[in-house]
């Protein structure tokens, strides 16, 4: 399968820096890292080091990174791992409005529980709305989840005004923070993000999937969703994914070296994109209303005529990659309050396209894409 | 999956499935035939399973293999033309012999029985061996009298049994079972000829193919694929769909007809809301086409009446003109919450409801014809390359063979 991968939100092809770290431990570097003998110690020290090189580039202590077997895992570790070992008063959680399903269900979860779950708001403008959390927040709070980058626009949320609101009306309270859009591609420290916990996921910078981690700041306790041989720190038991560990640590290593040039190529790959649909009649792109606050590899698109589908089996049979806004998946009645935060109704909402760049896109690439939308364009229009 | 355990360490498990078959033994001098296929199918059916010998011998048809014989029974259930399944225990064919091995067996089937008393029960013994040195009648008494004071609180009911437990005596061994499981009736597959079933990844189709199977057809499939108006994904459903009903028959024949030039073609230039029953009439030609090349006599659908504006009397009509070989409609008088309970018995419900779009929603007409006419179809039609729409499609045509996967 050739041809231009602009899906890169969804997954990311694995580095050749990244499967060559891993081939040893697919090879005769195989281990069990609980077992005490050489071969399993060698294991141990391996996951050691990818867990320094994971918490390194988020600024986080080693031993605070526990690895999991998905960004999803990881997301649901953070609520229902923190909100079990939370004290007495801490009852209710505050979700933010734009959070990955892996958030909201958790949360879901939590209230089945008996945990009192409040979801935010976006203005107008499609910001977070700040009054109505300071609103929302009171001493009861255990928990804020707030993402960092949204996985539908790209729009970067401002987590630390979060954590300020929360903490100055719940002293205890802590903030979960899903960067899994955000590493790599925004410069990530737990301590500037206000992140109690971090939760990251390795296939989405080119490492392998079946893999992510929850980061936990220094004093936040959990208690675990696995149980078992006590594996992590006794945060997840079972026997650690070694070869997909090993690869984790890499990719996370590689994309915090190469952060500064990937933002500078999305930014300009990006930047020629919108200009380009932009003059396409009928297209709209989707921007938050601040300018700054974008990941620079996600672009949304609204798409006239023809659902969204319609649109991405058409470029995907010209060799162009994207995914439909996850509004457009019949079996999701819901819309996105980003959709609607935009203005969009239910079946605009379904007209939405996602592209995202990866820094394997060229030049080439994103001429020849809107080369593509602009037939495709021309052949749907009267549709 | 099971409720028989065929776990070694709590009881031994049973040794062999006995096959009762309905209205086959009724064919006459085809019979043989029937039978042949009924055994084909069988051994299709468990090939997944482990290593099965089939014996038919003296009018019985029995299953027997080393391991996983309760599984053997469950898998059994699926193929046409059995009426019931016994999964049976063996023993030598000895009075005490019979009587011990059914003490067993009573005791594992009351298991599923927990608290409940008062069963009524009797014993039904067969005797191929006629040179056993007890009646039928006195080896029921026998066994009975045998068992009965070491399971406590049950009456004998010769009528109306909650358990029967039978006996087949034969020379070389003699088997003992309880438990009657339904298997699904009809004809075995295959015997009745092939069909055509035209399917789209709805929930009538499966159904409508799984009705036909049941009758002893052979089904091939005919799908229709609009890329890129449709994905890849809405292809792999229908195969999808295909594989859970090769279940029912030992392999099956999907062919994926292109359709996105017919489908623009009568977009384009036919009136607007004759495009379903044109497309329909499509279908019916490209797969009498097909059934021709696949040596099908019939086409099958999962046309119920009323239920979408294209499957009125009208449209039904429009579209029928359009084929070549009789239409079969095993669905046409039921209801949908009958379809989709039939669907959800055959496994193909879950998947049907997978949101995947199929090519009858490509440019659909806002207000569709219901009252269709053939005249109207025909005119429409003259306005564009009939024969040269076809050929194209046909030349396009992949071809998939699916197994089973169970």
């Amino acid at each position: 399968m050739t041809g231009i991968y602009l899906d890169n939100a969804a997954t990311t092809p694995l580095s050749q820096e990244v499967a060559d770290a891993m081939a040893p431990f697919l090879g005769d570097r195989w281990g069990n890292a609980s077992s005490v003998h050489r071969r399993g110690v060698a294991a141990r020290e391996a996951i050691d080091r990818a867990r320094a090189q994971v918490a390194r580039s988020v600024g986080a202590s080693p031993g605070r990174v526990i690895f999991t077997g998905s960004g999803t895992e990881a997301n649901n570790l953070a609520l229902l791992g923190i909100m079990r070992a939370a004290g007495e008063s801490a009852k209710r959680v505050l979700v933010g409005p734009t959070e990955h399903a892996s958030v909201r269900a958790a949360a879901h979860a939590l209230g089945e529980e008996g945990f009192e779950i409040h979801t935010g708001k976006l203005d107008d403008a499609g910001q977070l709305d700040l009054q109505e959390l300071t609103d929302a927040a009171d001493e009861r709070v255990g928990l804020a989840a707030q993402m960092l980058v949204s996985n539908e626009f790209g729009s970067i949320y401002p987590t630390a005004q979060v954590a300020r609101i929360v903490k100055s009306k719940a002293a205890h309270a802590w903030v979960h923070v899903d960067a899994i859009q955000a590493l790599g591609k925004v410069s990530l420290s737990m301590l500037e993000l206000g992140a109690d916990s971090l939760a990251l996921s390795a296939h989405k910078i080119h490492g392998p999937q079946g893999v992510g981690a929850l980061v936990l700041a220094r004093d936040v306790q959990i208690r675990p969703l696995v149980f078992g041989g006590g594996q992590e720190n006794g945060h997840r038991s079972g026997t650690e994914n070694l070869p997909a560990i090993v690869g984790f640590g890499c990719a996370a290593q590689l994309a915090n070296e190469r952060r500064a040039a990937t933002i500078e190529l999305l930014s300009a790959h990006r930047q020629t994109l919108r200009l380009g649909l932009q003059a396409i009649d009928g297209l709209r792109v989707l921007e938050a209303a601040d300018e700054t606050a974008q990941q620079p590899g996600i672009l949304s698109l609204l798409v006239p005529g023809a659902p969204a589908e319609v649109w991405l089996h058409h470029l995907d049979a010209s060799g162009v990659t994207v995914s439909v806004g996850s509004a457009c998946q019949a079996s999701k009645q819901e819309i996105s309050p980003v959709l609607l935060a935009a203005g969009l109704d239910g079946k605009s909402a379904r007209q939405v396209l996602r592209l995202s760049i990866g820094d394997q896109t060229t030049n080439t690439d994103i001429r020849t894409t809107l080369q593509v939308f602009e037939s495709i364009a021309r052949e749907l229009a009267h549709l | 999956m099971t409720t028989q355990s065929s776990t070694p360490s709590t009881t031994q498990a049973p040794e062999m499935v006995l096959i009762r078959y309905g209205e086959l033994a009724l064919k006459g001098k085809n019979r043989p035939s029937f039978e042949n296929a009924l055994v084909r199918n069988i051994r299709s059916a468990t090939k997944n399973i482990t290593k099965v010998h089939v014996e038919n011998k003296r009018g019985r048809l029995a299953v027997f293999a080393e391991e996983r014989v309760a599984e053997l029974a469950v898998r059994l259930q699926d193929v046409a033309g059995i009426k019931t399944v016994s999964p049976a225990w063996g023993c030598e064919s000895t009075k005490e012999a019979i009587a011990e091995k059914a003490l067993l067996v009573m005791r594992e089937v009351l298991r599923e029985y927990p608290v409940e008393h008062n069963l009524s029960f009797r014993v039904r013994s067969s005797r191929a061996d006629k040179s056993f040195p007890l009646l039928s009648t006195e080896l029921d008494r026998h066994v009975a009298d045998q068992i009965l004071p070491q399971l406590g609180d049950f009456r004998i009911d010769l009528k109306n049994a909650d358990l029967v437990l039978g006996i087949e005596v034969r020379p070389e061994r003699s088997y003992v079972f309880v438990k009657r499981l339904p298997g699904p009736g009809g004809l075995p597959v295959g015997t009745l000829g092939r069909g055509m079933c035209l399917i789209s990844g709805g929930i009538d189709s499966p159904v409508a193919a799984y009705l036909s199977m049941k009758r002893g057809c052979q089904v091939s499939f005919i799908t229709f694929h609009s890329y890129p108006y449709i994905g890849e994904a809405s292809k792999k459903k229908v195969l999808d769909l295909v594989r859970q009903l090769s279940r029912y028959q030992p392999t099956s024949r999907v062919f994926v007809v292109p359709f996105t030039e017919i489908q623009t073609t009568i977009r384009d230039k036919a009136p607007e809301a004759y495009r379903t029953v044109l497309y329909r009439r499509f279908m019916q030609r490209l797969a009498s086409r097909l059934a021709y090349r696949d040596k099908c006599k019939a086409l099958i659908t999962g046309e119920s009446l009323g239920q979408v504006a294209s499957q009125t009397i009208e449209n039904i009509t429009c579209i029928e003109a359009a084929a070549e070989l009789p239409v079969i409609r095993p669905l046409i008088t039921y209801d949908k919450e009958d379809a989709i309970e039939l669907a959800e018995k055959i496994g193909t419900l879950q998947l049907s409801n997978l949101p995947e779009p199929d090519c009858c929603t490509v440019f659909m007409p806002n207000r569709p014809i219901i009252h269709g006419r053939v005249e109207v179809c025909e005119a429409a039609e003259a306005e564009f390359d009939v024969q040269g729409l076809m050929d194209r499609a046909l030349e396009g045509v992949e071809r998939y063979d699916i197994e089973s996967e169970v």
